[in-house]
């Protein structure tokens, strides 16, 4: 018998989860403050988890910077190529019409549309690109506390990762202030 | 809870600036009196560019100045004194430019053909538009705007200086409605305000989109003068503690914003035109692609547009400020050949291209006056708003992305 495709979709989609440590803070200063701590103790790839942006979260977790804005340039630049042999291919090439008078090719007539798959490609792509990156769409998540997405601030190491080593992480934590150490899924 | 804030150091014009603008000046006066002998066309037609560039910075400076106090916006406090002292230039602005309409009322001569009851008088257009352009409703507009821009900044501008004396809260409250009058009349007064001065040079010409193509350039240029100026100030160790480099990546993303919306505009203006191909239209184009005028054409595309776009482009550009002033040189430089572009052609009647020490001088001149208004005004003002009560948001300013 034959899965139910949605079924299926949602197995694809629901993201593996690995155990780890987990600490939570109540208060996001000393959460950003924790993050740097445990990034100069030599820990790479481990997650913070806020309810909203945080300033200088980046800069403590030593975040390298998105290469997303380099996706929205090339495929912007693309596009424009695109728009650009389009046109000339569609007006000038395999369909002339004369309009008004004007040359087949008539670059000021085109730019709108030139603009417009800029545009769309540049947009479109910088969407995807950034769904690829943040693991989107993700269905049933696991869940550390369902606070996290109201009050409360996390960091989550998981296991096994570079520079990983429970007992001196769980010490950090609690010298940081967190309000709860212990091992979590994420 | 109220914490204090320090009162930034007084800044001076340095011995160098003040010779610098004060020669600039001197250059200008001697230009413009031998440019008026040489050939009075010219003369008046290099005046009114160095009178609109300079009056749109002041009116630029305003309307910057009253978007943020419109938007209760608290990143840009510490910047804000640096664009109100861009409006020390307005009245000078009203005196040049009743100057400039008595050197038009001379027998022989007027910039605009309008002005001169003889070419009226053979053109049955400029009789169908006499009702709106002829010379007396012509000094009532200008006065109404004059009157209407110098007074609302002196409201605006008179309760931002005040503020630093009482740190009264309310003045902070009443500026809101001033800007939003401000801005309501500016909206309307710099659009009807461009089609007079400029516009009206080839009178035959129309183009409803006139006064937001001026208001593009008007706000590129506002936003390269006052990254210049914080330039100035961090160079000389004023405003380091009240002007980080989140601020410069917020004015260079402004700055990128609006070299696209003037592409944005020409472009919209002049693709209409070359599309629906009328004469009465076309007139506006005609001379200025052909001859050298094409090549001033070119230049625009290039400098104003594309050059900045790609150099404005990344992050690290808009957060480093010598980069950034050069651009905004860059950009003051191509304001200049814009209006240039906009006003010469008009000389009648052959569209000759000219470009000589008449035009460089007398703006030079206007270029040396606004200095030494803006001087002026940041030397008898604190330099930054210290007291107004949303500084903390600016002073902690930091942006992601």
């Amino acid at each position: 018998m034959p899965k139910n495709p949605i079924e299926t979709l949602e197995n694809l989609l629901r993201p593996a989860s690995k155990p780890g440590l987990v600490g939570i803070w109540m208060d996001e200063h000393k959460l950003v403050d924790a993050a740097q701590k445990v990034r100069e103790s030599g820990v790479k790839n481990f997650n913070a988890i806020s309810p909203f942006p945080l300033h200088g979260i980046d800069d403590a977790m030593g975040i390298p910077r998105s290469f997303i804005p380099w996706v929205t340039f090339v495929m912007g630049l693309t596009g424009c190529s695109l728009g650009v042999l389009f046109t000339w291919w569609a007006s000038a090439v395999d369909w002339p019409l004369i309009i008004g008078g004007k040359p087949m090719w008539s670059l000021a007539a085109f730019i709108p549309v030139i603009f417009e798959l800029t545009i769309l490609f540049a947009a479109l792509s910088s969407v995807a690109a950034l769904f690829f990156l943040a693991g989107l769409p993700k269905i049933d998540p696991v869940i550390i506390d369902p606070d996290l997405t109201s009050h409360k601030f996390a960091l989550f190491v998981p296991e096994g990762v570079e520079g990983y080593n429970r007992q001196e992480l769980e010490q950090l934590f609690k010298e940081m202030g967190a309000d709860e150490v212990r091992s979590a899924e994420f | 809870m109220e914490i204090k804030v320090e009162k930034p150091n007084p800044w001076t014009a340095s011995v160098r600036l003040k010779s610098v603008f004060s020669s600039f000046m001197f250059i200008g006066l001697i230009s413009l009196v031998f440019a008026l002998f040489d050939d009075k066309t010219r003369a008046w037609h290099a005046y009114l560019i160095g009178l609109f560039y300079f009056t749109s910075l002041a009116l630029g400076g305003l309307f910057f100045a009253s978007i943020q106090h419109l938007t209760n916006a608290g990143w840009s406090v510490n910047i804000r004194r640096i664009t109100e002292s861009l409006t020390a230039f307005l009245p000078w602005a009203a005196g040049l430019t009743v100057i400039f309409v008595l050197g038009n009322f001379n027998m022989d001569f007027q910039v605009y053909d309008w002005f001169n009851k003889d070419i009226i008088a053979k053109d049955g257009l400029l009789q169908h538009k006499e009702a709106y352009l002829n010379p007396t409703f012509f000094i009532i507009r200008t006065v109404i705007f004059f009157g209407l821009w110098l007074f609302l900044c002196k409201k605006i501008i008179g309760n931002s200086i005040k503020q630093d004396e009482s740190g009264d809260v309310s003045l902070t409250h009443k500026a809101v409605p001033l800007s939003i009058a401000f801005l309501g009349v500016f909206a309307l007064s710099y659009s009807l305000y461009s089609v007079d001065t400029l516009m009206s040079l080839e009178a035959h010409w129309f183009s409803t989109i006139f006064g937001v193509y001026c208001f593009a350039g008007l706000f590129q240029s506002t936003l390269a003068v006052i990254i210049l100026i914080i330039g100035h100030l961090l160079k000389k160790g004023i405003i380091n503690k009240y002007v980080n480099e989140n601020h410069l990546h917020d004015m260079g993303k402004f700055l990128f914003a609006f070299t696209v919306f003037w592409a944005y505009i020409a472009f919209s203006q002049y693709m209409l035109i070359w599309y629906s191909n009328l004469p009465e239209e076309t007139i506006f184009f005609e001379p200025r692609q052909s001859g050298t005028w094409l090549y001033v054409s070119f230049s625009l595309i290039l400098f104003k547009f594309i050059v900045p776009f790609f150099a404005l482009l990344p992050k690290w550009a808009k957060r480093n400020i010598s980069h950034l002033s050069a651009v905004c040189i860059l950009l003051l430089v191509m304001q200049f050949v814009d209006l240039f572009w906009l006003v010469y052609p008009n000389i009648k009647k052959n569209h000759e291209f000219m470009f000589g020490f008449q035009e460089v001088g007398v703006f030079l001149g206007f270029l040396g006056l606004f200095m030494y208004s803006v001087a002026k005004f940041l030397s008898s003002h604190p330099v930054v708003p210290y007291r107004d009560p949303r500084i903390h948001e600016s002073m902690d300013h930091h942006v992601v992305y």
